[in-house]
């Protein structure tokens, strides 16, 4: 056998039974074709090495020549409604004020007085002008100087440019991205092909219906590769595999920037080959935390339904309820599953029609043990009536649990479970005497193409 | 603890505005954010600028003067500025509409 087809056939194993483009052939209505889309070129199966994780050079590098170079999401348009509205972000040892300038003009500076480097905004708010808190230099929310107290002290700066400098700026989906790097690539070139497979939804029109956040005593990519597969469903939320199909969930790479997960819900796991239609719908209906209702009260499976059908199309009826629009043309998989995208490098979005989850993991600071992680949840709104205004970040003290966020519902159980986790896994990595991992050659190929990724901007 | 009335009709009070009101000798600020009624002290704890008129955000007031934004829940403030809380009171509206305010 040529050594071609060997290879091939190592990354082509998967479980057994119904696979997700199976559960695609039983929809009723057209399936849009991103959904079709089902490609994971073989990367490779070997060991990676730990300090990729835990080690202070690897941070070292992320810093010099990923961070400086990516396209990476600060917030949402929503988060500044109005002109001088502003955002401080903060990436390693980086600060940036993004402001918004305009209707639909945005412009991020970095965050340093031009005069004895004080940082201008110390946080989010608004400002008519930047005044330096220290001495009173001032600059308008273009960026242009206006002046500083005692100015026939600095006539030696008259003929320099005093003007702020500024990173570049692009908008998708209603959120804000930045890049350091001036000859970096086209937003939607870096966003590519996310936008397409989002087409359906059109996430610059809905509101961020709440927004959590959190320090977490892990890696920024432990953080996030601990949402880029469902394999670790079974061991870590086994009361969710009633209707979780984990292990024959579809995992996609698209280029360098793009990857996704598709966990289908509301069929049991393979793992569980004997639960009835009727545990399943119970179960996801009170522990998913993302279906139209969280009680199962009341519900009966009717004959010859599955427990997928019935509970798409409780989906649909309500979730078109409460925005009043009817979703005739909404999948039952996207009313119901776990369609997860990364967009490089530490940005997550779900698609679906029952509130699209984000994820995002910061860097602590410069602490390479360390991360903030953060999610959203957008959420559409009754057609011809006022957005509603942005949720206001909850940021939970670093000993409080995800549950005690009220406002992400189900998702807090489920995210301290995950949290039960990440720390333990820098913890053991740190004291690994393998100092490699291993990876599922399919299952979470995803966390392989991260790290390839990574290295293409480390080597650039 | 004494209920004063402000003498201040709750309705002329509208969403994401401010109205200052000295009750023996304090100045303090009733302000409407999301429907409910706070009222803080009427002085950033960061350079003693008076907060009249500060942008509410759902319960955040910023101070007027540098932009520092307090909860208006807590009186805990945001950023570096400044890590004094503001003094919160509790305000209620009178039988007669008016608002209350609890001073110690």
């Amino acid at each position: 056998m040529s050594e071609l087809i060997k290879v091939k056939q190592q990354g082509a194993a998967r479980c057994d039974g119904l696979s997700y483009q199976d559960l695609l052939d039983d929809e009723t209505v057209e399936v849009p074709a991103y959904l079709r889309e089902n490609t994971n070129p073989y990367m490779g199966d070997e060991d990676i090495d730990v300090a990729r994780w835990i080690s202070r050079d690897f941070h070292e590098q992320e810093k010099q020549k990923l961070w400086p170079k990516v396209w990476q999401m600060t917030c949402r348009e929503e988060d500044i409604p109005e002109v001088g509205d502003h955002h401080v972000y903060e990436i390693v040892d980086q600060s940036i004020i993004v402001t918004r300038t305009g209707d639909n003009e945005f412009k991020a500076f970095i965050n340093s007085c031009l005069h004895r480097g004080r940082i201008l905004r110390d946080n989010d708010g608004h400002a008519d002008e930047f005044v330096c808190p220290f001495h009173g230099a001032t600059w308008d929310i273009n960026g242009n100087f206006k002046g500083i107290p005692c100015k026939w002290d600095f006539s030696h700066l008259d003929e320099k440019d005093m003007s702020l400098p500024q990173v570049k700026v692009g908008t998708w989906g209603g959120f804000i991205f930045i890049n350091f790097d001036e000859n970096c690539v086209p937003l939607e070139d870096y966003l590519h092909p996310l936008p397409d497979h989002f087409s359906r939804f059109p996430l610059h029109d809905y509101y961020k219906g709440a927004h959590v956040q959190r320090v977490v005593n892990c890696n920024w990519k432990v953080g996030a590769e601990a949402f880029m597969e469902s394999f670790h469903t079974l061991e870590t939320h086994s009361e969710i595999l009633t209707f979780t199909g984990d292990a024959n969930s579809q995992y996609d790479t698209f280029g360098d920037h793009v990857s996704r997960s598709v966990t289908p819900m509301g069929v049991a796991s393979p793992h569980l080959p004997d639960v009835t239609a009727d545990e399943t719908m119970r179960d996801i209906l009170e522990l998913s935390g993302r279906m139209a209702t969280d009680s199962a009260e009341g519900h009966e499976m009717p004959e010859g339904l599955t427990a997928r059908t019935y509970v798409a199309e409780t989906n649909r009826e309500m979730f078109s309820d409460i925005i009043g629009e009817p979703l005739d043309d909404a999948t039952q998989s996207e009313l119901e599953d776990a369609i997860l995208y990364m967009l490089f490098p530490n940005t997550q979005i779900w698609t679906g029609y029952h509130g699209n989850i984000v994820y995002r993991f910061l860097p602590n600071g410069d602490d390479h043990n360390s991360c903030i992680f953060e999610t959203m949840i957008l959420m559409r709104y009754e057609k011809g009536t006022k957005k509603p205004d942005p949720a206001e970040k909850n940021i939970l003290r670093p000993d409080q649990a995800f549950s005690e966020a009220p406002e992400i519902g189900g998702l807090g159980p489920v995210f301290d479970q995950d949290d039960s986790n990440m720390a333990a896994v820098q913890k053991g990595m740190i004291a690994s005497k393998k100092g490699a991992v291993s990876l599922a050659s399919y299952q979470e190929s995803r966390i392989r193409h991260l790290h390839q990724t990574i290295d293409k901007y480390l080597n650039a | 603890m004494a209920i004063t009335d402000t003498l201040i009709p709750a309705v002329d009070l509208g969403d994401k505005q401010t109205v200052p009101v000295t009750l023996n000798s304090t100045n303090i600020l009733i302000c409407k954010a999301n429907g409910e009624f706070y009222a803080v002290d009427n002085q950033c704890t960061h350079q003693r600028a008076e907060l009249t008129g500060g942008r509410i955000r759902n319960c955040y007031l910023a101070c007027p003067l540098h932009g520092v934004r307090f909860d208006l829940r807590t009186g805990e403030p945001m950023g570096e500025l400044t890590r004094v809380p503001l003094q919160t009171y509790d305000v209620s509206v009178a039988e007669n509409g008016n608002l209350q305010i609890e001073l110690g």
